[in-house]
């Protein structure tokens, strides 16, 4: 207590100082008074009375400051004067602090920012109940160790396991709400994402609105401990075959397109034309275990009811959905996977002709991403490392700036020492200045790391079709790594603000204040440390570079490259069929060639195919191809290689323009005909008949009881004639033609969405509204996407990554470019100013120009050669990391490395050389006579 | 005035404090003198360090302090203990006594025994 009342009272002191002072001078002045009165009466002379008293009382200012000293708060007000002047300081030098903030600022910020994107997506637990406890389960197969699984298998996973507390099953459809529920906003265009370069097929013009639904099993909400946000959400017993169809709304949708109305609980939806009773809404974002919010709930086993058929969901081939499990209490899950291995065992004892080796696969279901494989992680690290690159490229400059600073004050603080401040008041102050700068920072970095959250939320959003559902990944600015950047920042501040500090509180005052610093012959100040920063600076900015410039131009190899078929001319239309099932397959077949006729009616187009599958992106689809009449590979051998597969129509090769290089392309009796034909690509061909004609010989595709996706059938047939040979593509991958592909005809009957490829003249995406029309005009309730094939080819993924990181890195590259060379500039012009005296001697005593803008500019690029060196050898280890993304581009690009270099020394010699030109202009009698 | 004893850091407090005490309302030059006198002019107090002591005290609560006449009819600044104080000097003193009790064991060892 009594503590407490001092420091209050002390905090009270630091006002009234003036009447405080006048007090404390008053009781001096009358103890001396006293003191000498008392001498006087001891018989002493006025003379040494006085004297006495003035010695015993001692010094009269140390006794002011001591009792000031504990009258107020020496550190607070000590601080607050530090602050003040810190302030002053810093506005006084409004480029350097602009600089220092401005480059930890960004550090700050874009730490931030990837730091939390990462954790949002892969180390955060999902905001689910208990999400250590969730497991994923997944097929096995040889060819896709993390597969979806069939209905049938997951029930009897379900049923049989012991493990799980529940075991769920979530897949993603869509579903066409008959009223005007659906009609759709104005629609974003990507701006971002567009620029960059990829971009996704979007909703035509004029199509219907699906509803992006997840079909879950009925205890999925107990599963995840989900609570409603009105009603409630689905139960076990709504999904059985044959329970009155409900649907749970996404909360999001409620909201957007319903206004939040509260009668939705218990109406009607008509989806695909079924009744559906609107049980209950979730919560707003909700997103339970999906990748985006749905905009419906509906249970699995109402998927008979919009347009699949009850055999195709109890299908134990078709890949049906995504499984998910709650361990129960002390389950691991190890034991998970003992269990399952032994169940899958079993299934495939009752199921000899299951596909190959299929078994399960159990991760942990704690993060919003299924764990990231090693190639993953690799790009991740290697994006993380380029944003941390540029946190130490900022606080390499601030130390520079800091020291280069330091130096020059270097004799301000031998003054202020020799009038009797501490050290550690010394370095107390200086130590506030670079925190001042450590703080502003933050402050700007935390709104800056904010923006650039929103600018990505915002344009993955958009480059999202909508039915896609709604991203709603929680990523605020983290605070954990905001304070972590931030401490980060604070403490390169407070180490290299405390290195000057200290040197430049030198024992020797003399020296200091005598300003040894200006002798002659030697470049003045410790340069060492400030080299090996600007070194660092140097080499750091010239990995970035040179790695944003190798991924730059690989990604351009990747849209240069040639796919092999044209890409310009083509527009892709997809349209889906939700109520297939109650349209009925005749209709369907019907209204697809409809749709095909009236397509290609719409002026400006030149050709209409159809195929399973746009020739790149999306949708592909393997099966296992043998060599008909090969033995069969002995058990356990491995199964034959599989081969990516489009079915086609006969004018797909001419349409795309693909080379038929042997043989002929297809005719329209081909898909009906009692012999099965197909047609293989060149690299087919040499694999299974190399130096031979492909023409005329058989094919084994497909195994009985191999897996599918669900609503299609896979293909099989046991000796298909192999009618054409064309050329290669790149089809499944941009960097490189497939190893092999097959092509098969396309039946008309053939059930799933349709893909019409629309050969265009002139600009195909100004004819992307009339062929809305066209569509519309068919099916007006059909469901249709489309994109010109040559924006779509970007749709690969190793092209989004790299096309991203290159973006991504020359924009961090150029950023830390900027600080580097204000850095080199910086220390530069200091050093040429420190030196001006010696200048004008020298050019007194002879010396030419050249040779002193020499002098100066080869002391200033010592440090940039050796960051250029360190910088390329480590870029060619980036450059290693980064090979699986260059697009055949090598990892050592004489281009990428001598340009970049090249380009980045010819900055550094501006940089160094403007300072040097003044340096060497200095008028000898100007330089002689300063100070 | 060389073999003068300095007051020891802590103790001055306490020996403020007695002296306001027993003499009542004081000035700061009186206290000096004062703990001198008491001491057989052994003890010499640095009148450097009285008035910091002085305020601190004040901080605590244990006295207070107002302006008024001196004996030589001069303005001085007066301390007297407060109520807080009286009790403080108590407290302090049975502790100080306590203490050199202890210490004084320590160095007479045999005369308890």
């Amino acid at each position: 207590m009594r503590r407490l009342r001092a420091v209050l009272l002390r905090l009270a002191g630091l006002f009234q100082k003036e009447r405080r002072d006048r007090e404390l001078a008053e009781e001096i002045e009358s103890h001396l008074q006293m003191h000498f009165e008392d001498r006087l009466r001891a018989g002493l002379s006025p003379g040494d009375a006085r004297r006495d008293a003035l010695l015993r009382l001692g010094g009269v200012e140390a006794l002011k400051e001591a009792h000031r000293d504990r009258r107020g708060a020496p550190v607070v007000e000590n601080l607050a004067r530090d602050l003040g002047y810190a302030v002053r300081t810093l506005r006084r030098s409004p480029g350097f602090t602009a600089v220092a903030v401005l480059a930890l600022a960004l550090g700050i910020g874009a730490n931030t920012t990837a730091f939390t994107a990462l954790d949002a997506v892969a180390l955060r637990p999902r905001p689910v109940q208990d999400p250590d406890r969730l497991a994923r389960v997944y097929r096995s197969t040889p060819a896709d160790a993390c597969g979806p699984m069939s209905y049938p298998d997951y029930a009897d996973y379900r049923d049989r396991s012991r493990v799980f507390s529940d075991l769920s099953m979530l897949a993603f459809g869509m579903a066409i709400a008959s009223s005007d529920l659906s009609a759709e906003s104005a629609p974003v265009a990507p701006r971002l994402a567009g620029t960059i370069g990829f971009r996704l097929p979007q909703l035509l013009e004029g199509s219907a609105r699906p509803l992006g639904s997840a079909f879950v099993s009925g205890n999925y909400f107990r599963m995840l401990g989900a609570v409603p946000a009105r009603g409630r959400l689905l139960r076990p017993e709504d999904d059985t075959i044959g329970a009155p169809p409900v649907a749970v709304m996404g909360g999001n949708f409620w909201q957007r397109q319903l206004g939040s109305d509260p009668a939705i609980v218990g109406s009607t939806l008509h989806l695909n034309g079924v009744p559906f009773t609107v049980v209950g809404v979730t919560p707003l974002d909700y997103i339970g275990t999906a990748q985006s919010v749905p905009e419906l709930w509906i249970p699995i086993s109402a998927k008979p009811r919009l347009g699949m058929t009850r055999a195709q969901l109890e299908d134990r081939r078709a890949m049906a959905g995504w499984v998910e499990g709650r361990l129960r209490p002390g389950a691991s899950l190890a034991d998970a996977r003992a269990e399952l291995d032994v169940l899958a065992a079993r299934l495939r004892a009752d199921d000899p002709q299951a596909d190959g080796h299929s078994g399960v696969t159990v991760t942990s279901g704690r993060a919003y991403a299924p764990p990231f494989d090693a190639a993953t992680w690799g790009v991740i690290a290697t994006t993380m490392a380029a944003v941390a690159l540029l946190l130490l490229i900022a606080c390499a400059n601030v130390a520079c700036l800091l020291l280069a600073r330091a130096a020059v004050r270097r004799k301000e603080i031998a003054v202020r020492l020799s009038l009797g401040a501490t050290r550690a008041r010394l370095i107390q102050q200086l130590l506030t200045e670079s925190a001042l700068i450590g703080l502003l920072a933050g402050a700007l970095g935390l709104p800056l790391a904010w923006a650039m959250m929103r600018l990505l939320i915002v344009e993955v959003s958009s480059a999202l079709p909508s039915y896609w559902g709604a991203i709603a990944l929680q990523i605020d600015p983290d605070v954990r790594i905001f304070a972590y950047t931030l401490l980060v920042s604070l403490a390169t501040g407070v180490v290299f603000g405390l290195a000057p500090a200290w040197q430049a509180s030198p024992p020797d005052l003399n020296a200091a204040l005598k300003d040894e610093g200006r002798a002659l012959g030697r470049a003045p100040g410790r340069s060492r440390l400030r080299d090996v920063l600007i070194a660092a600076q140097i080499g750091a900015c010239l990995v970035l570079l040179i790695g944003s410039a190798l991924l730059l131009r690989g990604s351009q190899r990747a849209l240069r490259a040639e796919p092999g078929f044209d890409t310009r001319h083509v527009v892709i239309i997809e349209v889906f069929d939700p109520a297939r099932a109650s349209r009925g397959p005749a209709r369907w077949r019907g209204l697809k060639r409809e749709l095909k006729e009236a397509v290609g009616a719409v002026p400006g187009v030149s050709g209409v195919a159809v195929a399973s599958r746009p020739p790149i992106g999306g949708g592909q689809r393997w099966v296992a191809v043998a060599e008909a009449g090969a033995p069969a590979p002995p058990a356990g051998e491995g199964d034959p290689p599989a081969i990516g597969y489009s079915y086609v129509s006969p004018n797909y090769f001419e349409t795309l323009g693909i080379g038929v290089v042997r043989g002929r392309t297809f005719i329209a009796t081909d898909a009906e005909a009692a012999l099965p034909v197909a047609i293989v690509s060149e690299a087919t061909a040499r694999r299974f008949w190399p130096g031979e004609d492909a023409v005329g010989k058989r094919l084994a595709i497909g195994r009985p009881g191999a897996g599918h996706f669900a609503g299609e059938e896979a293909p099989l047939c046991a000796s298909c004639e192999v009618v054409g040979v064309v050329r290669d593509v790149h089809g499944l991958q941009l960097h490189k033609p497939d190893d092999a592909f097959l092509y098969l005809p396309l039946p008309e009957t053939r059930p799933g969405s349709v893909t019409l490829l629309v050969r265009t003249e002139g600009d195909p995406a100004s004819r992307l509204p009339s062929l809305g029309r066209a569509v519309r005009s068919v099916g007006p309730g059909l469901p249709a996407v489309a994109g010109v094939l040559d924006t779509m080819i970007s749709f690969d993924p190793h092209f989004v990554v790299a096309r991203m990181g290159g973006m991504l890195s020359s924009l961090i590259g150029v950023l830390g470019l900027l600080l580097a060379c204000l850095g080199v500039y910086g220390m530069v012009a200091y050093c040429a100013a420190r030196r001006t005296q010696e200048i004008g001697i020298r050019v007194a005593l002879g010396a030419r120009r050249t040779q002193v803008l020499g002098l100066v500019m080869r002391e200033g690029m010592r440090p940039v050669l050796a960051g250029v060196a360190t910088g390329v050898v480590a870029s060619a280890a980036v450059g290693r990391v980064l090979s699986a993304m260059l697009f055949g581009l090598s990892s050592l690009d004489v281009v990428s490395f001598a340009g970049v270099s090249a380009l980045l020394f010819a900055i550094a010699l501006l940089a160094t050389w403007l300072p040097a030109r003044r340096a060497a202009r200095v008028d000898p009698m100007v330089a002689l006579r300063y100070e | 005035m060389g073999d003068k004893t300095d007051v020891w850091q802590g103790t001055l407090a306490l020996m403020v404090l007695k002296t306001l005490e027993t003499l009542g309302p004081l000035h700061g030059y009186g206290i000096a003198r004062r703990i001198e006198q008491t001491s057989s002019n052994l003890l010499s107090v640095n009148y450097g360090t009285l008035y910091p002591a002085l305020l601190k005290l004040e901080q605590e609560g244990y006295v207070a302090s107002e302006w008024g006449v001196s004996e030589n009819n001069r303005r001085a600044k007066f301390y007297h203990l407060t109520k807080a104080g009286r009790k403080q000097v108590e407290k302090e003193a049975r502790q100080w006594e306590e203490a050199s009790r202890i210490v004084a064991r320590f160095l007479t060892p045999g005369e308890e025994r």
